[in-house]
């Protein structure tokens, strides 16, 4: 098998095998953590391979309680590529004012209340990004943010 | 399937195809086919849940016979700490040991002092392991094929170490042949146990070539006999070497309970199990050192197997903690011997048995998962299993795999009936 493309390149048309959206709802965290679980089972029905699947959940788990925690509401959205699997995570919320001091382990805005709860010690953006191969984010304060991130995974398809 | 390792078995005669276990089975392995129940061997995890919540009493544990001990030139009973626990404070440990030699042992040997050298080695392994944490207690044979086959990503968390039960039977052995001049195969170890997942770590273990113990019995048909016998044979061997640390290890908390490290938890029961190692493989509980974690929901003492109740159970173990006092009974000098000897280390790779995707080839797999969706738009999701699976959406991954048909729902049959009326225009003859 040769490298995969990297299918975050340039925007190109690119073939998006399976998709599916997830709403996600701020500060609703009675059902935090249920996307990524949702898409969990998605990848692993379709033979993901385990290292792959793990890093794609580490990085949604991430995410999703980033939306809960932090906006309105968002979306996640799933898209299996030849290359891996891209996700999209858009919300409508405060967006963030330093994107490279957010990008820092321990830096954080959580309040009392979520750190009570075991959020917030300041890893969930380099957390996401570590366990991605492709990672990008963009954020307008009083807007929104929106993360894509790819894991690669080799599967058969490719061949 | 004649070489089946598993240690339930069900009675074809006695089942009535109920449904009853389909729903109540924690991996879904269970379908109802012609009105009998099938195991998937793949997914069974020998919890037990299917015989425990069977009306009709068709599921049976696969234990050992007075034909098997007799392949033996001198047998040992080697009793689950939840042996203990089943009777009052009437009948102490001493008691239930004498018993056991009554009915027909040559010997029985407690593990409870080894249950404390592997709290000891776990602490040990604690302190020198690099993680990924937190580490996971293989105790519970059930826990760890849940762990092989629904989070096998969690495989490099289980703690490296062997049961107690493992590590007392291979010491025995040894010793034991060299005491008697036997041939270790001579020697038959039987365990005491309070749950089929044990019956089927011993045919079909799990981080070991093969058990070091020959067969198990259950507490729930050794109970009569032993009751019997302590009555009508009156009697109590030494219990010096019983370890109250170790006799905790029968509950929920007791591995812990005896442990250095203080930075751990105890995880209670299937549901609890599912919803904190869920997180477990997010990333969450990265903080904790080790997790104990039980299928059932107090521990050994809850086993499907046991006759008292685990209420009844817990309370006898702490009338029994009271008497016998709680001193160590392991000198850790010898846990650290053993350590350097590796005495303790599991002796093969735990593997992973992940469940199969739709299908091997992404685009294939791709395309099974929309005709699944499709159908589950079709099926009625009331998950009534009168299908023979356990749940709507389990129907249809049977339908895309080819293991079932649309039309085993009923309510998929009943419209398809209904739409026929109708246009039923000509008539019904004879």
């Amino acid at each position: 098998m040769t490298g995969p493309t990297p299918p975050l390149a340039d925007g190109a048309a690119e073939e998006v095998l399976y998709s599916e959206s997830f709403r996600i709802v701020g500060n609703d965290f009675e059902h935090g953590g249920e996307v990524a679980a949702r898409v969990k089972a998605i990848l692993k029905q379709l033979g993901f391979p385990g290292d792959a699947i793990r890093r794609v959940s580490i990085a949604n788990f991430e995410a999703e309680m980033n939306v809960i925690m932090y906006a309105e509401e968002g979306t996640l959205d799933l898209a299996v590529v030849p290359g891996g699997v891209r996700v999209t995570v858009a919300d409508r919320g405060q967006g963030i004012p330093d994107i490279d001091w957010a990008m820092q382990e321990g830096h954080s805005t959580a309040t009392p209340e979520m750190r009570a709860r075991g959020f917030g010690a300041g890893l969930g953006l380099p957390n996401i990004k570590r366990n991605s191969d492709e990672f990008a984010i963009t954020s307008t304060v009083g807007t929104g943010t929106t993360l894509r991130y790819v894991v690669y995974a080799g599967l058969s398809a490719e061949n | 399937m004649v070489d089946r390792t598993h240690s339930l078995v069900a009675d074809r005669t006695r089942c009535i195809g109920c449904v009853t276990c389909t729903k109540a089975c924690p991996t879904r392995a269970i379908r109802v086919r012609d009105d009998v129940a099938a195991v998937n061997d793949e997914l069974c995890i020998d919890c037990g849940t299917c015989m425990e919540v069977c009306p009709n009493d068709a599921v049976r544990p696969r234990t050992s016979s007075s034909a098997d001990m007799k392949r033996f030139k001198y047998t040992v009973a080697v009793p689950s700490l939840t042996l203990y626990a089943q009777f009052g404070k009437e009948y102490p440990p001493g008691q239930v040991i004498h018993a056991l030699r009554t009915i027909g042992f040559d010997e029985v040997y407690d593990i409870s002092w080894m249950c404390e050298m592997v709290a000891g080695a776990t602490d040990a392994h604690l302190s020198e392991s690099r993680g990924p944490w937190p580490k996971i207690s293989v105790t519970c044979p059930a826990l760890v094929r849940l762990v092989q086959i629904r989070y096998p990503d969690l495989i490099p968390h289980l703690v490296p170490i062997e049961t107690p039960r493992e590590l007392a039977a291979k010491l025995r052995r040894r010793r034991l042949a060299g005491q008697l001049g036997l041939d270790p195969g001579d020697i038959g170890m039987f365990f005491i146990t309070p749950c089929t997942a044990i019956i089927h770590s011993i045919v079909a273990p799990v981080g070991l070539e093969a058990s070091h113990l020959d067969g198990a019995f259950s507490i729930a048909e050794m109970y009569g006999p032993l009751l019997k016998a302590m009555r009508d044979h009156p009697g109590s061997d030494a219990v010096d070497a019983v370890s109250v640390r170790g006799l905790k290890w029968a509950m929920a908390g007791g591995e812990i309970a005896g442990m250095r490290n203080a930075n751990s938890m105890t995880v209670r029961g299937l549901h609890d199990v599912i919803y904190v190692f869920d997180r477990i493989e997010s990333g969450t509980f990265r903080s904790v050192d080790f997790i104990e974690a039980y299928i059932c929901p107090d521990g050994c003492v809850s086993g499907g197997l046991t006759i008292a109740g685990r209420y009844t159970a817990q309370r006898n173990l702490q009338e029994a903690y009271r008497t016998l006092g709680d001193q160590a009974t392991v000198k850790e000098e010898k846990v650290r011997t053993l350590l350097r000897e590796h005495f303790f280390d599991v002796e093969s790779e735990i593997r992973a048995r992940p469940i199969r995707p739709l299908a091997s080839d992404l685009r294939h797999a791709i395309a099974l998962k929309r005709e699944k969706d499709a159908l589950l738009e079709k099926l009625p999701r009331k998950d009534c299993a009168a299908c023979g699976a356990p749940d709507c959406e389990t129907l249809a991954d049977d339908v895309v795999r080819g293991l079932a048909r649309l039309s085993d729902c009923v309510f998929i049959r009943l419209a398809a009936l209904d739409q026929r009326k109708p246009n039923r225009k000509e008539p019904i003859h004879g």
